[in-house]
């Protein structure tokens, strides 16, 4: 079993607009400042199209954006 | 044509006297008349030629703030700035980093040394119960600001870690140790002996990439003892900024290489932080023909001299401090293996009076963003976890904590002001403040500045 943090959506089920398959929790490569990381999130079976809940970006990322914020 | 109008000292008498900011030739200068001692003008912009972006012009170089008045202000107003330290209820700025001096004694004694230290005569080291006194004076009016232990050369206590052990139980954001390297690079276990006592971060002093400007600046080469000393800080998971004096003539040419050697010696080395020498404690010119270098001419030797990592329009003025007292720039590091390569990181922050046609925001807020950021920054890169922990962190934050920090590479600079610089719409901006022994804290120009005979505006901290 993997390790990676999983992310699911904040509420609801979510489906793909493009394909209009049903998303599924997969792993997904996170790039930050040229760095990746694993994390499971969202996704669509057949394009990719990941999505980043609402919760992860307005908490955890933009926490630590902020604390990195320049002066 | 008068661009700004303020006031400044004789830096004969000391005096208080209207000044004006002035166009002189193709330079922006400070002008004042001393009714005793005559008038005084001194270069504060240069209209530099570089490569590439211009460098920005005086008019548009500004950051306003609303001043943040001290909660707990220790002194009253009485004869105005800047005699009245402090902080005194007019003073603008909270604290950024609080110094303490806890020595005046130096293993070197360079020709040039704002703090006059390292003489025959130098005062008692303070006692740790004054230290303590100073930590808790700090701390009871500017919180967790961020330490900067300094002096004199510090590491010539042998109680230092206990200092630092005792400075960590304060709460402060980082603790930082100002040092010329000598101990760090040449006993061995002492960097570690400083971290595991609580040391975050050394702002090393390193003027140069050539030993003629060590033996110009402080009176010996130095170039060898300064790899060492980084090399023990990394080993000892400590973060560096190196930080260098310039002065006119002697070091200016040599901005692009010294930005080189900080990347290659590689995370471990957070920024790089210039100083365009300003002459008070000890210096060997004559006040009013000293070697100046003004913001505009490091700008301008940084972009001319390493055009292939800094562009002029990669610097912001700062949101703590006056818009006169620094710049800087952040970068993320393109290579990790020890070739100098960086990219400008993040949208500069607006410079330009249209962009922040709104109420200028709190000076206290760009206090509270400048101490977070220099803490983060400045840290050595095995800190990320405490980052992490703080948030409660899971793995995902403690990689977004460390992609983040670790590869992140400051470029700064602070000009200092001395009694012909001095504007004290400066000083009252000010967020760098000495802890003083009677528990004053006074800006840092203003706890060094002498006359030109040496008299100090504020008398020896004992």
């Amino acid at each position: 079993m993997s390790l990676a943090p999983n992310y699911g959506p904040d509420q609801g089920t979510w489906r793909c607009g493009r394909c209009q398959l049903p998303l599924e929790q997969i792993k997904v490569p996170v790039f930050y400042l040229n760095s990746a990381f694993d994390v499971f999130l969202p996704r669509c079976p057949q394009c990719g199209l990941s999505l980043v809940p609402k919760s992860l970006a307005e908490g955890k990322m933009r926490e630590v954006e902020a604390l990195l914020e320049d002066k | 044509m008068i661009l700004r109008r303020t006031q400044s000292l004789c830096p004969v008498c000391l005096r208080r006297l209207d000044a004006t900011y002035v166009y002189d030739n193709q330079n922006v200068a400070l002008r004042k008349t001393c009714p005793d001692h005559g008038s005084f003008v001194v270069p504060v912009w240069r209209d530099a030629k570089v490569q590439g972006s211009a460098i920005p012009a005086f008019k548009i170089w500004t950051r306003p703030k609303s001043p943040s008045y001290p909660a707990l202000p220790h002194t009253e107003v009485r004869e105005g700035c800047p005699f009245d330290c402090g902080l005194c209820p007019e003073h603008g700025q909270h604290t950024c980093t609080g110094l303490v001096e806890v020595t005046l004694r130096c293993d070197m004694a360079c020709p040039v040394c704002y703090a006059g230290a390292g003489g025959m005569n130098a005062p008692r080291d303070p006692s740790i119960a004054d230290i303590l006194a100073r930590l808790d004076a700090l701390q009871r009016t500017s919180g967790r600001c961020n330490l900067q232990l300094s002096g004199g050369e510090p590491t010539v206590r042998e109680d230092l870690p206990a200092i630092i052990g005792l400075s960590r139980q304060h709460g402060f954001g980082l603790i930082q140790l100002n040092t010329n390297g000598l101990r760090l690079a040449r006993e061995e276990g002492y960097a570690e002996t400083l971290a595991q006592a609580g040391l975050d971060s050394v702002y090393l002093q390193w003027d140069g990439v050539s030993d003629e400007s060590f033996r110009a600046l402080r009176g010996q080469p130095c170039l060898e003892f300064k790899h060492h000393a980084v090399e023990a800080c990394t080993r000892a998971g400590l973060g560096v900024v190196l930080v260098a004096t310039v002065v006119r003539g002697i070091n200016e040419r040599e901005l692009g290489d010294l930005l080189r050697l900080a990347l290659r010696f590689g995370p471990s080395v957070r920024g790089l932080h210039v100083q365009p020498a300003a002459f008070f404690g000890r210096y060997p010119w004559r006040l009013a023909e000293a070697p100046r270098l003004t913001m505009p001419d490091i700008m301008a030797a940084l972009t001319n001299q390493a055009p292939e990592l800094v562009r002029s329009d990669h610097f912001h003025p700062p949101a703590c401090e006056h818009e006169l007292c620094s710049f800087s720039a952040v970068y993320r590091r393109t290579s990790m293996d020890g070739t100098p390569g960086m990219e400008p990181l993040g949208q500069p922050a607006p410079c330009c009076p249209s962009v922040t046609a709104t109420a200028p925001p709190p000076a206290a807020e760009g206090a509270r963003a400048a101490r977070q950021f220099t803490a983060l920054h400045w840290k050595g890169t095995g800190k990320e976890p405490a980052l992490a922990a703080s948030l409660g962190a899971d793995s995902f934050t403690r990689f977004l904590a460390q992609a983040g920090a670790r590869q992140r590479f400051t470029l700064s600079c602070m000009a200092f002001q001395d009694a012909l610089s001095l504007d004290v719409a400066r000083v009252r901006g000010c967020c760098i403040h000495v802890a003083r022994s009677d528990g004053r804290l006074i800006p840092f120009c203003l706890h060094n500045l002498t006359s030109g005979d040496g008299i100090r505006l504020y008398g020896i901290d004992t």
